[in-house]
């Protein structure tokens, strides 16, 4: 017993010093350090505004009116979509390089392996952080002030840590054997970001006659996630609770079978890394 | 009962060595399987390490040695048989585990200590510590990538150095670094066998696991040769390296206790300058061999004998007894002798010593220890350097070369 919660003290511990060491290592040395880590999402909604602004003609979604009168403006519309989604995106993306980047480690010492995923999942919720930051300040800035609706936030974090974790888990062992993998996710995570409500909303869909982008969307477990963060935080309304149902629901399955390979398959990690 | 830190139970270990390794998809799929060879680095290796012991693990390059040692520390999941560990442990593979570049000093030691198998609060209590062992304070906020080599294997060492776990497993980090970080290595290590922890060691210094280790066990093959005490299962390796076991019947001596048994060699200990047990030393240190004896009846003008070989190769250096240096000793009951060497002449190697206690004549032997105990002599920093086994201090002179005019 005594040394079982030694050990849970010891990951714990690890598990904070590898973010931290992953987060520093990330800006040490540059001048702005951490405010480069807004400066891609920043630009990003820059760039699609202007595309959809001046070439396009006009936005996917069209300036939408919070039940309290207040204008929300494409843009931020926008950065509230990408920022919950990066918790995802980055997630899985840096998660296939966690078990793969530390074979040094796992060569030469012994911690509990599924610490590496898990540290790469929160150090995407503390950059998620510093994002929500600027989101809350620009809402405050070009909407006004949140609702009581904040209050689900916590909600919604649960669901795509779950998620996310899960997705890290599976991607993190598999690409120790199959190294494709993480090429393979930096085009599928392109493609899934353009089949979650992002850049236009599910009424904008629901309005096409394109029956098949719609049943993307049910199926994608990040659009319920997207459209509750988004109506919570900018637009002042309940979360999609069933749509949210169903992300936690896919999320526990990710999750479980995550686990369960990550488990299996971790004993050949140091041997073959 | 004795209680056991870390059991191996019949441990087996394969390793596949693939001929070409697929990583990518084409490769998997284009080639109908993988060919690999199966190779197994631990064949059953049925192994108890009692609390408080020490440990070596020696055989040749490629026996397994580093595999078992992995497979203590968890690193490596056996294939079958199981490995059992009671206690807080640290494994000491490699020197600067998890150091990045880019973080500080002071952050590199938090986060190599807490991958060490430490708490935080454990490295911070050790903090101090490490900083002055390393001796680079003004630099802790640096990060190391601007650290000179020196520097980084300095600080390194002293986050390693500064483990406080109940088992230590230790590969080799002994032999690299300088002559100083071996040197505090030892004591280290002594200063935690002293404390009752349990340490299994990997060496190729056969010295080093003479003089540090209780026990040792002999891998070849994946496979356990001998297991028991340390001085024995090197003798037996060093008899099959150096040829057939019965070659050279002085080896085979090492570590032989004989005698009658009216009085008896009950504790003996190598102290420093200080008078702390210690099991190594700099060249022209004080040495001092404290030996407890108990006579069952009382004897007279009993010899107590003490000698010093070298290791490797076996060379019998000097030996003297009290008779000869001139002091009577009656023996009756419990009682001690101290033997010192004020400046111990003799230069970086492992050394063995025989004790004894016989009558004046050497005809009636009480109690002999052949070559029971060892200790290791570094280089001392403070004397120039000298090549061969024995430290003869020196005067040079030259005199001016007859140059043409």
């Amino acid at each position: 017993m005594r040394r079982n919660s030694r050990e849970l003290v010891q990951a714990r511990e690890l598990t904070v010093n590898l973010v931290r060491r992953e987060l520093k290592a990330q800006h040490r040395g540059t001048v702005l350090g951490r405010v480069w880590s807004l400066a891609t999402p920043l630009l990003l909604v820059g760039l699609y505004y202007v595309i959809f602004t001046y070439i396009v003609g006009r936005p996917l979604v069209e300036d939408l009116d919070r039940p309290d009168r207040h204008h929300v403006p494409f843009a931020v519309y926008f950065f509230a979509g990408l920022v919950i989604w990066n918790v995802f995106g980055t997630s899985a993306a840096t998660a296939t390089g966690s078990v793969v980047g530390s074979g040094y480690l796992l060569r030469k010492v012994y911690f509990p392996r599924a610490i590496l995923p898990l540290s790469t999942v929160l150090s995407a919720m503390v950059t998620f952080c510093f994002e929500f930051a600027v989101l809350l300040v620009i809402t405050l800035v070009f909407v006004g002030l949140p609702s009581f609706q904040l209050l689900w936030l916590p909600l919604i974090l649960v669901v795509v840590g779950v998620l996310a974790y899960g997705a890290a888990l599976l991607l993190s062992a598999v690409t120790v054997f199959l190294r494709d993998v993480a090429h393979f996710i930096g085009v599928l995570l392109q493609l899934w970001f353009w089949g979650t409500p992002i850049v236009y909303s599910l009424s904008w869909v629901a309005d096409k006659d394109s029956r098949w982008l719609l049943r993307i969307l049910e199926v994608n477990p990040m659009t319920g996630i997207v459209v509750s963060f988004r109506n919570v935080v900018v637009l002042n309304r309940p979360p999609d609770f069933g749509l949210l149902a169903y992300d936690l629901a896919v999320g526990v399955v990710v999750l479980a079978v995550g686990a369960w390979v990550f488990q299996r398959w971790q004993r050949l990690f140091a041997e073959i890394v | 009962m004795t209680e056991i830190a870390v059991s191996c139970e019949d441990v087996w270990k394969s390793y596949r060595i693939y001929h070409q390794r697929s990583h990518t998809l084409k490769e998997k799929f284009l080639s109908r399987r993988n060919r690999f060879e199966e190779f197994w680095a631990l064949k059953g290796i049925d192994l108890q390490v009692p609390v408080g012991t020490t440990l070596g693990i020696i055989g040749a390059n490629g026996s397994g040695k580093s595999t078992l040692l992995k497979t203590m520390a968890r690193i490596l999941t056996p294939n079958r048989g199981r490995v059992r560990v009671n206690g807080s442990m640290s494994s000491l593979l490699e020197l600067g585990i998890g150091f990045h570049p880019e973080l500080t000093g002071r952050e590199n030691v938090q986060l190599s200590g807490s991958l060490l198998g430490q708490t935080q609060r454990e490295v911070e209590a050790s903090y101090d510590r490490i900083v002055e062992f390393a001796g680079i304070e003004e630099f802790m906020d640096t990060p190391v990538k601007n650290y000179s080599t020196g520097m980084y294997a300095r600080l390194a060492f002293a986050v390693a150095v500064s483990v406080e776990p109940e088992i230590l497993l230790v590969d080799e980090v002994l032999s690299v670094g300088d002559e100083s970080f071996q040197m505090k290595c030892y004591e280290r290590i002594t200063e935690f066998r002293r404390k009752g922890r349990t340490i299994v060691l990997v060496s190729h210094s056969l010295d080093t696991i003479r003089t540090l280790c209780d026990e040792a066990v002999w891998v070849d093959g994946g496979e356990m040769r001998q297991v028991g005490e340390a001085r024995d299962v090197v003798a037996s390796y060093l008899a099959e390296v150096h040829g057939g076991p019965d070659e050279d019947p002085i080896l085979a001596y090492t570590g032989r206790r004989f005698g009658s048994g009216q009085a008896v060699i009950t504790d003996v200990r190598f102290l420093d300058a200080q008078g702390e047990p210690t099991n190594s030393y700099c060249t022209g240190e004080r040495m001092t061999i404290h030996l407890d004896y108990r006579a069952e009846e009382v004897l007279e003008e009993v010899s107590c004998a003490v000698s010093i070989f070298r290791a490797e190769p076996l060379v019998h250096l000097w030996s003297q007894n009290t008779r000869e240096a001139g002091l009577r000793l009656d023996l009756a009951g419990d009682g001690s002798i101290e033997f010192a060497i004020p400046s111990l002449p003799l230069l970086k190697g492992g050394y063995l010593v025989s004790v004894a206690l016989h009558d004046p004549m050497a005809k009636k032997i009480y109690d002999w220890h052949e070559r029971r105990y060892s200790f290791m002599v570094f280089e001392n920093p403070n004397l120039p350097f000298a090549a061969g086994i024995i430290h003869v201090p020196t005067e040079w002179a030259a005199s001016p070369s007859h140059a043409p005019a």
